[in-house]
């Protein structure tokens, strides 16, 4: 890709006015400037007023109503801590969960399981894990650093089973875990990790 | 249209109107913003159903959040935010950095004017050689240049440094004038 002249870039910033630029680059600026004025008057497709007010005046139903609809049903459930600390619950809960109890019950439902995400991404501001499990939006998931040395990780509660997912850098760059070991195709060419997470019941 | 004063109520005013229980105004704030959010994400997903998509489910969240806006004057670069945001799942979720061309533009109608044609044959050609870029300097391009808004105005949606942003503006540019080359 060639690089512009950077008074072709001061134009179009506003940063010198375009008389100044020779005829050559002026054919250049307009060139853009067309083309972004094409885009500009397209007219946009359909409206989405109907849509939106309906759905804002349909009743939610009551606060109480909403919480027993997300008390029942079923989501992700983020623990966020240090590395270290997180190490130790799950030994703390494989512990419980495996060593064999007197009629005490597990912490966890027999279909749920411990899922740790751990991805080295130095530099990064902000990572998330997203999948099914989240509905592919990011920051509902979010892993932590507590020391700033790169690796990020979260602990988190999620149904047995297997679960696509991938981590979403600095809330834009989408990357399959390398360390996920196992994959499966999106449909669309690239591949998403994969992680099986087993009942912690059994 | 020239000639008359914008009579229209700032967004400001018109929050304050829903958030005191006039929930019904948030329909002027809808109608004020939705054909430039279309037309951002359309150009971004190359799908105007997707768009559509994201565009209600942005303007629904904003709505349900609008309490947590601190400034009511800023609700256009907010609200572009929330939908440069759903577009970004969106494409995450289609695991796809380019577009497909399927609903980017209109098919030109045969019976329109030679010189309506020749346009809609540009702009399709400027809309093929857009979905060549990344959807980072697609985003960036859109909102520069399409939308028109300031570098301070993208950094607040995009939560990108200004410096990086202007870059990535640069770099579109020249990215999309190299797909016009090609695809002439």
């Amino acid at each position: 890709m060639s690089e512009l002249d950077p008074r072709i870039h001061q134009v179009l910033d506003g940063e010198l006015p375009l008389e100044r630029l020779p005829p050559e680059l002026q054919a250049t600026v307009l060139r853009l400037e067309r083309a972004a004025g094409l885009l500009r008057a397209a007219p946009a497709p359909g409206s989405v007023t109907g849509p939106v007010l309906a759905a804002l005046r349909r009743p939610r139903g009551s606060r109480g109503r909403r919480l027993f609809r997300w008390l029942t049903g079923r989501h992700a459930v983020t623990i966020a801590m240090r590395p270290v600390w997180s190490l130790a619950v799950a030994a703390v809960l494989a512990a419980v969960v495996l060593v064999p109890t007197h009629g005490a019950g597990p912490l966890l439902g027999a279909q749920e399981g411990i899922a740790q995400f751990v991805g080295h991404f130095p530099g990064a501001r902000s990572v998330d894990v997203v999948g099914p499990f989240t509905d592919w939006r990011s920051g509902v998931i979010p892993l932590r650093d507590d020391n700033d040395d790169g690796v990020w990780s979260a602990v988190v509660v999620l149904p047995a089973g297997a679960h696509e997912y991938m981590f979403v850098v600095d809330g834009e760059r989408w990357i399959a875990d390398p360390l996920a070991g196992r994959y499966v195709s999106d449909g669309f060419g690239r591949q998403n990790a994969l992680l099986i997470v087993r009942p912690a019941g059994r | 249209m020239s000639g008359f004063a914008d009579v229209r109520p700032p967004d400001a005013e018109v929050i304050a109107r829903i958030l005191a229980g006039d929930s019904d105004a948030f329909g002027i704030l809808v109608r004020r913003h939705e054909a430039g959010l279309l037309r951002f994400a359309t150009r971004m997903l190359g799908s105007a159903d997707a768009a559509a998509d994201a565009v209600a489910e942005g303007l629904i969240r904003a709505y349900r959040h609008l309490a947590t806006l601190d400034d009511p004057a800023r609700f256009r670069t907010w609200v572009y935010r929330i939908v440069a945001n759903r577009c970004k799942s969106h494409l995450g979720r289609r695991s796809a950095q380019g577009v497909s061309l399927e609903e980017a533009g209109p098919v030109p109608d045969p019976h329109d004017g030679e010189a309506e044609l020749e346009r809609a044959e540009q702009l399709a050609l400027v809309e093929r050689a857009l979905t060549t870029l990344s959807a980072e300097k697609r985003e960036a391009f859109l909102l520069k240049h399409v939308e028109g808004l300031s570098y301070e105005e993208m950094a607040a949606i995009t939560g990108e440094r200004i410096p990086t942003l202007k870059m990535r503006v640069h770099r579109a540019r020249e990215a999309l004038l190299e797909a016009l080359k090609e695809h002439r």
